[in-house]
């Protein structure tokens, strides 16, 4: 075999390996890596944080396990701003899967805030600061239906309580009282929110995306029709760094651990393309 | 080291490996841990539906609290399960025709106004677009480049004529426009893709082994 | 009138979901409260039930006839009857008349759910770094000039996203930004003008009765 057709022979195993160590070893001897905030994070960060008093931050959480690792970093970094600025949170999903993980992340903060907190008012409590609405099927319904009465859709929350005899729900009758909706998620729901309840009844939207849809929801970014946007792990990561570096919220920073593995891998896959290209145009000179 | 002795996190970690050996070869542990995935979410599936939406929105108020006409709904849905049977297989259409016409009206002016209307409306060389990249009096050279952008890229995609001449020429630089967006795109993929593998390394040596904090 | 009472339907239920749009009156948000609230979320429930009756019969037919992997089939049926059962009875964190606690193992369906879907689902997709790296080095080559432009653009999006960008020059970040602020939101938008315009016309077909593929293939 000509020296070049190694070149374009590599076997996928070797691939396989190489990309689990350049992954693996800087998460072993870590580095720290500051992100630099750009506009669709610091964006929705603003928005988020001019939420006034009287009006609450929805937060539909529509990611499953499939793109948790880039989405629940967001949901996290989300839930530590709303709590630690003493917004007032209604989490829902419009699928099923993905109500587990809406708990999982609303326990984890509100465990964080109560190891912390030295008295009842610093305390996170389930009912006065935040409420887990739930699913209701199909999402058509929390959509429109939200537009008219939220309690219509949500008449006990996931727990089974009455949503109108919560605290947090008082005064909160429909999207005029939402200050904005932060959409996490792994597929189109952002879109949905957009198409059905901010035409309808021009509620603000956000949105915490995978990387994987930047590309095709950049356009309504630029229109204006989000807020703001977090994209992929990179967009959790800045969000990391606003909450911690504004708010001096502290706790796990998963998206901004990953930064230095991300570098690494990106870097192997393109050593890779370019190996694969150089024996491509040697053998096309032969 | 510190080693997690939860026995859940030793399940987890065991099904994360199980899946992982398939990058070997296809293997029985990888055949089971499928199987498993589809199972145990069916089996959550069917917990939300009962606890979330059938009971407390169906058949609680229509047996508690006496909500009878919505019995309707419920004859109609369960109209689902006549598709098991040859004979009355055809009344499946009725919900499917419901809820699926509802959804399809609902999206046309949905699509209309955020898709088309909105996004023309970020388009168009307007003052309003200009001023949005709060770039000062640049704000026009980038919004007369996305113009130019977007018609070009319409104009590739318009096939009933031969890209010759102008159309040829406004075509090809629509091509270089979709090049970049597809190269963006491959560029953001590739980091989302990652990210999912960071991920389960980041359980497997941090929450399992304890070898990073 | 086994097609036409379908095709009525769709036409006369997709006019209700086009009147909110259009009107806000209260008797007409009434209605559209009614069809949402006490009908359309009932009868979706039941869809979910019924994929997840095919699901079943599908291997349930497998085992009996004992096709290729049937012993796996047990392995998902199984499954999902413990799940179901566990949550059914044992409630959604506990709480139901099935205890989901042995002294402080605690097995109800929220911990079953973060300790065996999560893991399952979050690595299957984990593998797809590894195919995309393999992928990517077997077919991405710059064959033309457009292939070419569309590498390099990926390339600086790779290093620019990254804080290692920022670190080879301060510019680089905002030059990512910028391409996806112009090329490719104007690449992107023309491509959706042309899908928003296919789904409308997709969507009218649907509810005029010209596109009748739902209605599947029994007469």
């Amino acid at each position: 075999m000509k020296g070049f057709e190694y070149l374009l022979k590599i076997d996928r195993r070797i691939i396989y390996l190489v990309i689990g160590v350049v992954v693996i070893l800087p998460l072993i001897f870590p580095t720290v890596e500051r992100v630099r905030v750009m506009a669709p994070a610091q964006s929705l960060f603003n928005a988020v944080d001019s939420i006034p008093e009287d009006k609450i931050l929805m937060v539909d959480f529509d990611y499953d396990p499939q793109t948790m690792p880039e989405n629940e970093p967001m949901a996290i970094a989300l839930l530590r701003h709303a709590f630690q600025r003493r917004i007032k949170v209604a989490a829902l999903s419009l699928y099923v899967q993905p109500l587990a993980l809406a708990l999982k992340a609303l326990d984890q903060v509100t465990e964080e805030f109560n190891a912390r907190a030295q008295t009842s008012a610093d305390s996170i409590i389930y009912g006065r600061d935040y409420v887990l609405l739930g699913w209701q099927p199909p999402p058509i319904v929390p959509l429109l239906e939200m537009g008219i009465s939220i309690s219509n859709v949500y008449s006990t929350d996931y727990y089974g309580y009455r949503t109108d005899s919560l605290p947090v729900m008082q005064g909160i009758e429909n999207f005029n009282d939402v200050g904005i909706l932060v959409s996490i998620s792994g597929g189109n729901a952002p879109l949905w929110w957009i198409g059905y309840s901010q035409v309808l009844y021009g509620v603000a939207v956000g949105a915490g995306l995978t990387a994987v849809s930047a590309s095709d929801f950049y356009i309504y970014y630029q229109t204006g029709q989000f807020s703001g946007l977090m994209v992929g792990m990179k967009g959790a990561a800045e969000y990391e760094e606003l909450v911690e570096s504004r708010l001096r919220v502290p706790g796990e920073r998963k998206a901004s651990e990953a930064m230095p593995s991300l570098t690494a891998a990106h870097l192997a896959i393109m050593v890779f393309i370019v190996i694969g290209n150089i024996g491509y145009l040697m053998r096309r000179r032969t | 080291m510190n080693t997690s002795f939860d026995i859940w996190l030793w399940v987890s970690a065991f099904l994360t490996l199980c899946i992982f050996s398939f990058l070997y070869k296809d293997n029985p542990f990888y055949k089971f841990a499928e199987h498993l995935f589809v199972g145990a979410s069916n089996g959550y599936l069917v917990t939300i539906i009962w606890h979330g939406s059938l009971w407390p929105q169906g058949i609680r108020p229509i047996f508690a609290e006496g909500n009878w006409w919505l019995i309707i709904a419920l004859i109609i849905g369960m109209l689902y399960f006549t598709r098991f049977f040859p004979r009355t297989s055809w009344l499946v259409r009725i919900p499917i025709a419901i809820v699926m016409g509802y959804g399809t009206g609902a999206a046309i002016p949905a699509t209309i106004q955020a898709d088309i209307m909105r996004q023309i409306q970020g388009t168009v060389l307007t003052p309003q677009n200009f001023a949005r990249w709060n770039a000062g009096s640049t704000g026009v050279i980038w919004t007369v480049l996305l113009f130019i952008g977007v018609t070009c890229t319409l104009s590739y995609f318009y096939f009933s004529r031969e890209h010759k001449g102008v159309l040829g020429v406004t075509s090809r630089i629509g091509i270089v426009f979709i090049m970049i967006g597809f190269g963006a795109a491959f560029g953001y993929t590739v980091m989302a893709r990652i990210s999912l593998l960071i991920g389960r390394i980041q359980f497997l040596l941090g929450d399992w082994l304890g070898i990073i904090q | 009138m086994k097609k036409r009472i379908p095709l009525l339907l769709v036409l006369i239920f997709g006019i209700a979901g086009i009147i909110p749009y259009y009107s806000q009156y209260p008797v007409v948000q009434n209605v559209q409260s009614f069809i949402r609230n006490d009908m359309i979320r009932i009868i979706a429930a039941f869809a979910l039930v019924l994929g997840l009756g095919s699901l079943l019969k599908v291997h349930y037919d497998k085992i009996r006839r004992h096709r290729e992997n049937w012993e796996y089939s047990w392995v998902l049926i199984l499954s999902f009857v413990v799940t179901a059962i566990i949550g059914l009875f044992g409630g959604r964190t506990g709480g139901g008349m099935l205890p989901t606690s042995i002294g402080s193992f605690v097995f109800n369906i929220q911990v079953i759910y973060e300790n065996v879907n999560v893991p399952l689902g979050s690595t299957m997709f984990a593998l797809l770094a590894f195919f995309m790296a393999s992928a990517a080095y077997r077919a991405f080559r710059a064959r033309s000039l457009d292939a070419t432009l569309l590498l390099v653009t990926a390339f600086i999006v790779m290093l620019g996203v990254l804080p290692l960008g920022n670190r080879i020059s301060h510019h680089l970040p905002s030059f990512v930004q910028w391409i996806m602020d112009i090329p490719n939101v104007a690449s992107k938008r023309g491509i959706g003008f042309g899908i928003a315009l296919g789904s409308v016309a997709t969507a009218l077909k649907i509810l005029l009765g010209i596109e009748q593929k739902w209605l599947g293939g029994t007469k």
